[in-house]
């Protein structure tokens, strides 16, 4: 039973930051991520950034799959087309990044509506299919669409430039990338205080009662469809200035079940889970890396195992999630807080 | 004799002296040991390549130091699983990068990777060699700091047309995957061919795994080519196209360019489905490790790994593992030039020693002195596999393109 949550007012109720633990610890991670460039090196940075850039994209399709219920296998092409839209609209228009990335998440905002009309008829396992048709279909023209996106070879673009300094260091990559990310995932946070956010929910518990109750189906699903694609867009934009230089086949289906798995592990339905889901995604697999690399010196062909392991790891967190904590790391994380803002009364 | 503190000093000092001397001043300055980092597919399509290729490529380091290293200082290898994403090589090169002893040389293993990589090594230079053959790579405008182990995918081509019109062939097809890998060179391929007058009667773009193998071979069995030219593919489907066109009595010959033209994969494919690839032919630039009698380099090689193996050795190193190989022997040439010249080791000048090798002489593992043009080494064989004696046997000349 949830114990010590009472409020007194709306306000209190509709509070972003509902207890003194989680003010404080969201002033303490803004602070870490403030210094994580000055302590860290250029690696720990790149990882950092990149953590941001998936949380963008997981929380996409957190709005999509998490809140309203629509799964999507598509969601990794989206991002490629945020990326590349990005880096053709760079190149022809010669614009700065604060230009492009609106017009990018607008692009990608648009060819997702296009994939959600299916929405409208189909749910469940079949929309799921209809969405790996969009993921197919979006890669293949990349690819073979090569006057514009220079198909196989890839594109490249320039970097984004702050009063003609030019972002190509880490450190200057992430001071442009994690608050875009943070922004992006408060926002989040306040869609799902909103009527839009409420309705997201409604149709995701039973979409038949949501318009009984007076929900357009139509309208809020095409709207899922369209935010949880800006938010790929603005992923893939984020992503075309970190890497510069863009494949399609970084953005095939696999890239799709990482986002998916990431958000079961790290929890849907939850602000807080595309972080954990990042962060589990980009790391594992380096700690991992760091585990071998320590045992090493005991058993030199021990590095063999190390990408057996990582698959092993993953898979077993996964099920491991499933089965015991189907909400995710999200909510092993609220339970610690919850325990500290009750301390010394906590259950 | 008093020992006390200025003397040991003075003898630490004496000795460090004694040891350094005959070094370039500028190597002084810099670290007492070569990095060498890399990526490699240990994991996903290609393991069987990575993994058997790391060992080799361990073995080469240890041999190498064993021999004094590289310009009196050994070589420490650092490599790490890409599982052969392009975006996670990219991750292990910001790493390796970003470690307290940087690299001089980076592997890459893919394609995709050397053009992830492009734009980081204008912030980070390093010398970047890796597994790719892609053509848009051989250009030092474009990727400074990049070089290619052998021809390009065009050169390859090259090579197979001038084989094809040697043994007169006047028609010939292209089946290709549908990949980057597999597209490279075909617009190339289509200008080499109208410049030798052989005519380009067919092309077929397969998946690049679980083709329909009849339905491609029935297109190319209506074209009815003399030869056909197969591009774009490692161990799968290429062996299944020959097959079927056996089966369809298809007289036809069929071509391959490097990563088709191992001998492990060939001697599995006619273990299982007898000797279809009988007389099946490609372009490979280095020598098979079993004409080590015709290479200093390889005998050396062989001898290291009998000694370290024994009898586990069963004799034999893999196309896989040549390339990189190879590739390491570039550099290690680059970064000897470097240091007889007296110039800093550094991204710069190591490229451009690589730039400037002539008439190197490789040690076997090319039968022509090797020249570095564009950052590639444009020159091959054209060997045929022998389904008898279970060997790629040489049916041409080296061939500079």
């Amino acid at each position: 039973m949830l114990i010590g949550d009472y409020k007194a007012t709306y306000a209190a109720d509709e509070a972003i930051f509902r207890s003194w633990p989680v003010r404080y610890g969201f002033a303490a991670m803004v602070a870490g991520l403030v210094l994580l460039p000055f302590a860290a090196n250029s690696f720990i940075v790149f990882l950092a950034t990149q953590v941001a850039i998936y949380t963008v994209a997981i929380t996409g399709l957190n709005i999509l799959t998490g809140y309203t219920g629509l799964i999507s296998l598509g969601h990794g092409a989206l991002v490629g087309v945020g990326a590349y839209a990005t880096a053709i609209l760079a190149n022809w228009l010669g614009v700065p990044f604060w230009v492009v990335i609106p017009m990018a998440v607008a692009v990608t905002a648009g060819v997702g509506l296009m994939f959600g009309l299916p929405s409208l008829r189909i749910r469940g396992l079949y929309l799921t299919i209809a969405t790996l048709a969009a993921s197919f279909i979006i890669v293949f023209v990349i690819e073979h669409w090569g006057s514009v996106t220079n198909g196989d070879s890839g594109i490249t673009l320039a970097p984004a430039s702050v009063f003609g300094i030019d972002l190509v260091s880490d450190p200057q990559k992430y001071a442009l990338i994690v608050p875009i990310a943070v922004l992006a995932v408060l926002f989040a946070q306040n869609l799902f205080r909103t009527r839009i956010g409420r309705a997201f929910i409604a149709i995701r518990d039973s979409d038949y009662s949501a318009e009984i109750i007076g929900v357009g189906l139509t309208r809020y699903k095409l709207l899922a469809f369209g935010l949880g694609s800006a938010y790929a867009g603005l992923a893939g934009s984020l992503w075309a200035y970190n890497f510069l230089a863009l494949l399609p086949t970084q953005f095939e289906l696999q890239l799709s079940i990482i986002f998916l798995a990431a958000l079961v592990v790290g929890g849907s339905a939850r602000t807080l889970g595309p972080v954990f889901g990042a962060v589990f995604v980009i790391l594992i697999p380096e700690m991992l890396k760091w585990v071998f690399g320590f045992l090493t010196p005991f058993n030199p062909t021990i590095v063999e195992y190390t990408a057996p392991a990582n698959t092993i790891a993953y898979g077993l967190l996964i099920i491991v999630f499933m089965i015991f904590e189907p909400m995710g790391l999200a909510a092993i994380w609220t339970r610690i807080w919850r325990y500290i803002n009750l301390w010394p009364f906590s259950p | 004799m008093k020992v006390d503190r200025r003397t040991v000093l003075k003898g630490t000092a004496a000795v460090a002296a004694t040891s350094i001397m005959g070094m370039p001043a500028i190597v002084q300055a810099q670290s007492k040991k070569w990095v060498f980092a890399g990526s490699s597919p240990l994991t996903g399509p290609f393991a069987q390549a990575g993994t058997t290729a790391l060992k080799d490529l361990l073995d080469w380091v240890e041999m190498t130091n064993d021999s004094g290293g590289i310009a009196g200082r050994p070589v420490e290898l650092i490599h790490e699983d890409s599982g052969y994403v392009p975006t996670n090589s990219l991750a292990n090169f910001k790493k390796a990068m970003s470690a307290d002893e940087k690299p001089i040389f980076y592997s890459g293993d893919s394609t995709g990777f050397m053009k992830l990589v492009a734009p980081e090594l204008n912030r980070t230079p390093v010398l970047c060699g890796g597994t790719s053959f892609a053509s848009d790579l051989a250009n030092p405008a474009t990727n400074p700091f990049q070089y290619i182990a052998g021809p390009t995918y065009q050169a390859m081509f090259d090579i197979l047309l001038k084989h094809v019109k040697d043994n007169g062939g006047s028609t010939v097809a292209f089946v290709y995957s549908d990949t980057e890998f597999g597209r490279d060179p075909i617009e190339h391929g289509r200008k080499a061919a109208a410049a030798l007058g052989l005519k380009v009667v067919h092309e077929e773009i397969t998946k690049a795994a679980g083709a329909e193998v009849q339905t491609h071979v029935a297109q190319l069995r209506r074209a009815n080519p003399d030869f056909v030219i197969m591009h774009g593919y490692v161990t799968g489907v290429w062996p299944e196209i020959i097959g079927t066109a056996r089966a369809f009595k298809m007289e036809t010959k069929f071509l391959g360019t490097f990563w088709g033209m191992e001998k492990v994969i060939a001697d599995a494919v006619t273990a299982k489905a007898g000797p279809i690839l009988d007389g099946y032919a490609g372009v490979l630039p280095y020598r098979y490790f079993y004409e080590a009698k015709d290479s200093p380099s390889y005998s050396k090689f062989f001898a290291f790994k009998k000694q370290k193996y024994g009898d586990k050795f069963p004799g034999y190193v893999v196309t896989w593992s040549l390339q990189p190989m190879f590739s390491h022997e570039l550099a290690k040439n680059a970064i000897e030039a470097t240091v007889n010249a007296d110039k800093e080791v550094n991204a710069k000048n190591l490229i451009a020693a690589l730039g400037a090798i002539k008439n190197w002489d490789s040690g076997g593992y090319m039968g022509q002195p090797v020249t570095v043009v564009n950052h590639s080494v444009p020159q091959g064989r054209v060997y045929s596999y022998s389904a008898e004696t279970k060997l790629f046997l040489p049916v041409s000349d080296w061939i500079v393109t």
